[in-house]
């Protein structure tokens, strides 16, 4: 049974359609890389599969529960944590708070614990502001977050953007040993190729809202292959 | 239809009513005509509530205010003055200058450059209560709580106030109804519906709003000079916060942007009060408080539309609905030698120097500085959160940027508000298609044609001459046949071509593009590259075009500029740019160029804060 | 000197205690409840009938929250959720509501002024001034009031829940929040407040059905200057309050009656956030 099934999705914004006809199916533990340019549908498909945006046509199915007419709060309940690329944290809330309110399980402090593994120093950070940590520390907090509420799907929208590599470096850490522990499942949205290729299994790219190209990031010529869509 | 039989049609219509008011004391009885006299008044007033909502999209509480300034006017002078004609006059002026005046500072105050249509809807209601209240402690001027009775006034027959209040109510909405329905007329449901575009249109809406709001107070004075007249009696009620919310509600049932909607909501909820209001007085603000939540809740539009409504779907069952008619309006190419837009100054026809900006500590643009000459076409790419588009928004709108200068045509920007920007001969296309989506495409470009053509307070004009660039994007695209389209039903790649068209017919200088060709089929792409190159080429435009299709950069630009985390790192030819490693990598790697895929976890480093 | 603080201090509480639950609702919402002033009516009658049935006149303030908060319940449910995308008609939609409440209590009770029973009558000596005590009890209550909403909305997980929702609705739901039911706890919290706020001013005041409109312009022009937060509202009753009384005993009661409505509308203008943070 696949963690994710989207099938025929189309989607987009009043008058506009921004995903035409999209399907992809994620097996349990895969992590899939969606590449692109910008405006070619990248963050729609996150935004649709999560239910903030209207699905035009096709399905979703999340571990085999049918998510195609849920709200996102009901989606967000089957085990999916979703990051979007602005506004992901409140900002004018504490750390902990910033947690608290993504960690549903009854056991705040076992998440906690999950938290301390992967970025300690969101442990000594807990009282601060959200907003006043910088911008590596923001995302660090994001992926803290989704991680430590036990979702089985994760949906990250270009969490590297802006970010020092060393920073990214550590991401892609965190998002690795997940997948070894848990056996997470992730759809990555990104437009960090490295990245990408180095935490995803497989990568599609998507062009004017449909796959042009799809392969495994083992092949070794993947790189080259995303960079012919991407620029010059 | 021509536009000659479309106004007699319309005075045709007027003077039947004309005749019924004229009729109406030989048909009712006494006490109906006395009633129906006060609500001919208090329809004329919510006539003005249904332009300023209905149409302008201003949810004003306040209407009562004017009403009572007429009518306290009126009772005012000739209580404390005697009456006499020259008086009567006095009180005429001294109303609706009082309400001009009032107006003028709550305009101010409501529609200043950036104020939400909640904040000006709180003004109105502020307004009636201060009015009030002020009424109140004026003491024997006023007469305070009972208001001012027992002065003399015009000696008139009951059956002529009937006529005078009917005459004065169905002029004032046949003015209305053919102002609505001419091209000045829709320009307040342009600004309904997409202020930000009228503005980026060259438009001040704040102005225009302020105009309207002047006209309806003026008009709501005069009723309540006439209500003063033949009441004669004026009481602090009438400026008050229930008679300005019972003129919304009139025109809720009504139906909002209808016109005649609210005239019949106020004249048969009126009249029906004073009918029943003596037998089952709750009970019957009871059943309009509830039709009123029930209007507003299911039936938005009201219930004028919904009657005409029925009988039109019934007869569409009968025989099948006749084709849209052909728009009267025929495009015409002005001549080249008059669209040359603004006079252009000395230099380049874009500078932008050291431009800056901020949102709080965080700086989005730094440092920016490069000139584009007229004829030029230069791109703007880099990676999203580059802050191109902020760099558009800092050209177009004067009060965006933190820091810096910029000169278009020579002329420095400074503060302006986006409108002035566009007087000076920048065109602003947004990154989504942004046009009138009820209008239709003839109308959409009349409203772009504003700055340059004045637009008729009562005619709808025919033709519709526009600068050849314009003309050619229309023809190119095919949106000349589909003049009578509205901009809703278009696909998105003409939507696009539309505003394109619109922006064009500003007669701009500098050309500002958001990814004109996003969501665009490969056709429209390539259409609209012909269009730029030839603006660029034959028009001498300086076009400033931001996408991510580095193809199509490659296909029509002369120069192109990259941004990268708010910084230019490349200004050059369009070789130099496909040629660049750095380039490569900021795209490749979202800019950090060097790091090697290869990435390695590494916890043991902090960030700091 | 004194007598003028404690007005000031007094007139604060009630204005805190009239505004909390439209602050409440237009945190949570976006949307001002115009029913605000028919539920606080509603409130004042409820106290009316505690009274009158010979109950301690305390019990009036957990009748008229209840009260209030069941038709809170179905005024959510049926009209302001429907015009959740239509901000400006929900303001006239409750303004119906309110209408609607006031001609069913001139049904029911009358049109006539009526009065309550005071649970506190008297005077208290403070700092050498005999002074109402009920006034200074309100003090107390509209205490109480704040530290309880700030107690919930701070140290419970609905109250989190509501923050974030005030905060970033989308990015709540994202998380798992079910921002509808949050919605109808707050609208039905809220609607409750209004009931207690009226509970509260009619021993001040008389009772009769149009009793709560007065109060609703000023508390809705408070909770505008004010944002969504409990402290900035606090921040706003003291000042404009406090204006309202020195502008009242030293100029004109009629003056000091708008004295709120149009400073609000002045600070507005120059600073579209007025009280609120950023």
């Amino acid at each position: 049974m696949s963690a994710l099934s989207v099938e025929n999705l189309s989607s987009g914004y009043a008058g506009a359609v921004v995903l035409r006809e999209v399907s992809l199916a994620l097996a349990p533990g895969e992590i899939l890389a969606v590449l692109g340019k910008n405006g070619m549908g990248k963050s729609t498909l996150l935004k649709a599969v999560m239910g903030f945006l209207p699905k035009m046509t096709g399905t979703v199915a999340i571990s085999g529960s049918e998510a195609t007419r849920l709200s996102p709060h009901r989606v967000a309940r089957l085990g999916v944590g979703y990051v979007a690329q602005e506004k992901a944290l409140f900002q004018d809330m504490s750390v902990e708070e910033n947690l608290r309110l993504a960690i549903r399980r009854p056991d705040f402090e076992a998440a906690l614990a999950e938290v301390e593994a992967s970025f300690p120093f969101l442990l000594q950070r807990l009282k601060q502001r959200a907003g006043t940590l910088s911008g590596g520390e923001q995302k660090m907090l994001l992926m803290a977050r989704s991680l430590a509420t036990g979702a089985k799907l994760l949906l990250v929208d270009e969490i590297t953007e802006g970010l020092q590599p060393s920073v990214i470096d550590r991401l892609a850490g965190v998002i690795r040993s997940a997948r070894e522990r848990h056996g997470t499942t992730m759809l990555l949205v990104e437009q960090h190729l490295p990245f990408a290729l180095a935490v995803a299994d497989r990568w599609a790219v998507l062009d004017r809202g449909e796959f042009a190209e799809t392969g495994a990031t083992s092949e070794p010529d993947s790189r080259a292959r995303v960079l012919k869509h991407l620029s010059v | 239809m021509t536009e000659a039989r479309r106004l007699s049609l319309i005075l045709a219509v007027a003077l039947a009513a004309l005749a019924a008011i004229f009729a109406g004391p030989y048909v009712l009885d006494t006490y109906s005509v006395n009633v129906l006299t006060r609500s001919l008044l208090y329809a004329a007033v919510a006539l003005t509530v249904d332009l300023l909502w209905g149409f302008l999209g201003i949810l004003t509480f306040g209407q009562s205010v004017f009403f009572a300034c007429g009518a306290y006017a009126a009772g005012l002078v000739f209580t404390h003055m005697d009456f006499s004609t020259s008086n009567a006059f006095l009180a005429l002026g001294l109303g609706v200058g009082g309400a001009l005046l009032v107006a003028a500072i709550v305009g101010w105050l409501a529609f200043w450059h950036g104020a939400s249509a909640l904040y000006a809807s709180v003004i109105t209601l502020v307004l009636p209560i201060v009015a009030t209240q002020l009424l109140y402690s004026g003491g024997t001027f006023t007469g305070s709580s009972s208001g001012l009775s027992g002065f003399m006034s015009f000696d008139l027959s009951m059956e002529a106030w009937f006529w005078l209040s009917g005459s004065f109510l169905v002029g004032v909405t046949t003015l209305a109804y053919i102002f609505v329905k001419s091209d000045a007329g829709r320009l307040l449901v342009a600004v309904r519906e997409n202020e930000q575009r009228c503005k980026y249109l060259g438009l001040d809406t704040s102005r225009l709003k302020i105009l309207v709001y002047l006209a309806c107070a003026a008009i709501a004075a005069v009723a309540g000079y006439i209500y003063a007249g033949y009441a004669m009696v004026v009481a602090p009620e009438l400026a008050g916060f229930v008679f300005g919310t019972e003129l919304v509600i009139w025109t809720a049932l009504g139906g909002r942007g209808t016109l005649l909607g609210p005239v019949f909501g106020a004249l048969i909820v009126d009249y029906e009060s004073a009918q029943l209001a003596g037998d089952y007085p709750f009970v019957w603000q009871l059943i309009i408080g509830t039709l009123f939540v029930l209007v507003i809740v299911a039936f938005p539009r009201g219930l004028l539309p919904v009657v005409f409504d029925v009988p039109r779907k019934l007869l569409g069952l009968l025989r099948p609905r006749t084709a849209a008619p052909a728009t009267s309006v025929t495009l015409s190419t002005l001549d080249p030698a008059s669209t040359q837009g603004v006079e252009p100054g000395d230099g380049p026809a874009l500078a932008v120097a050291d431009v800056v900006k901020r949102f709080g500590s965080l700086t989005v643009l730094e440092g920016i500085d490069f000139e584009a000459r007229a004829g030029e076409l230069v791109s703007l790419v880099g990676p999203n959160g580059a802050g191109k588009t902020t760099l558009m928004r800092c050209i177009a709108d004067g009060a965006e940027r933190s820091a810096g200068t910029i000169k278009v045509n020579g002329y420095d920007i400074g503060r302006k508000p986006p409108e002035a920007c566009v007087a000076l001969g920048v065109g602003r296309k947004f990154q989504m298609a942004n046009v009138f989506e009820t209008l239709t495409v003839a109308q959409c470009l009349q409203i772009a044609r504003v700055r340059h053509a004045r637009p008729s307070l009562w005619r709808r004009a025919s033709d519709l001459p526009l600068p050849e660039a314009a003309m050619h994007v229309l023809a190119t695209t095919g949106l000349d046949r589909q003049l009578a389209t509205p901009a809703h039903l278009l696909s998105h790649g003409m939507k696009q071509a539309l505003e394109l068209s619109m922006v064009l017919a500003l007669e701009p200088r500098v050309l500002l593009l958001d990814e004109p060709t996003a969501g665009l089929t490969k056709t429209e792409r390539m259409q609209i590259g012909a269009i730029l190159i030839d603006l660029a080429k034959k028009q001498g435009l300086c076009v400033l075009l931001v996408e991510h299709d580095l193809d199509f950069v490659r296909e029509i630009s002369s120069r192109v500029i990259v941004l990268h985390q708010g910084r230019i790192v490349l200004d050059g030819s369009v070789e130099e740019v496909v040629a660049s490693e750095l380039v490569k990598q900021v795209y490749a790697g979202s800019g950090h160029a060097g790091i090697d895929h290869e990435t390695a976890p590494t916890p043991s480093q902090e960030m700091p804060a | 000197m004194i007598g003028q603080m404690l007005d000031i201090v007094t007139t604060a509480a009630i204005l805190y205690a009239v505004a909390t639950g439209l602050l409440l609702v237009f945190g949570v919402m976006k949307i001002i409840n115009f029913a605000h002033g028919g539920l606080m009516t509603l409130g004042g009658y409820a106290a009316l009938v505690t009274t009158q049935a010979g109950l301690n006149p305390w019990l009036a303030i957990p009748a008229a929250a209840l009260f209030g908060g069941v038709v809170g319940m179905g005024i959510e449910r049926f009209v302001v959720r429907p015009l959740y995308n239509r901000p400006l008609d929900a303001i006239l939609a409750t303004w119906g509501l309110s209408i609607i409440i006031g001609q069913l209590i001139t049904i029911a009770f009358g049109r006539g002024v009526q009065f309550a029973a005071s649970p506190l009558n008297g005077t208290l000596d403070l700092f050498g001034e005999s002074y109402s005590a009920y006034r200074l009890a309100l003090v107390g209550i509209a205490a109480v009031l704040g530290i309880a909403l700030t107690a919930l909305l701070q140290g419970t997980r609905l109250g989190l829940e509501t923050r974030a929702v005030i905060m970033n609705e989308d990015l709540a739901r994202g998380l798992g929040i079910n921002s509808g039911l949050v919605r109808f706890l707050t609208f039905t919290l809220g609607s409750a407040l209004a009931g207690v706020a009226g509970a509260l001013i009619t021993p001040l005041s008389s009772v009769d059905p149009g009793m709560g409109v007065p109060w609703l312009v000023n508390a809705f022009m408070l909770v505008l200057v004010s944002g969504a937060s409990l402290l900035s509202l606090l921040f706003a009753c003291l000042v404009l309050g406090g204006a309202q009384v020195l502008v009242a005993t030293h100029f004109s009661p009629v003056l000091g009656g708008l004295t709120i409505a149009v400073l609000a509308a002045v600070i507005l203008r120059i600073r579209p956030k007025g009280f609120a943070r950023d």
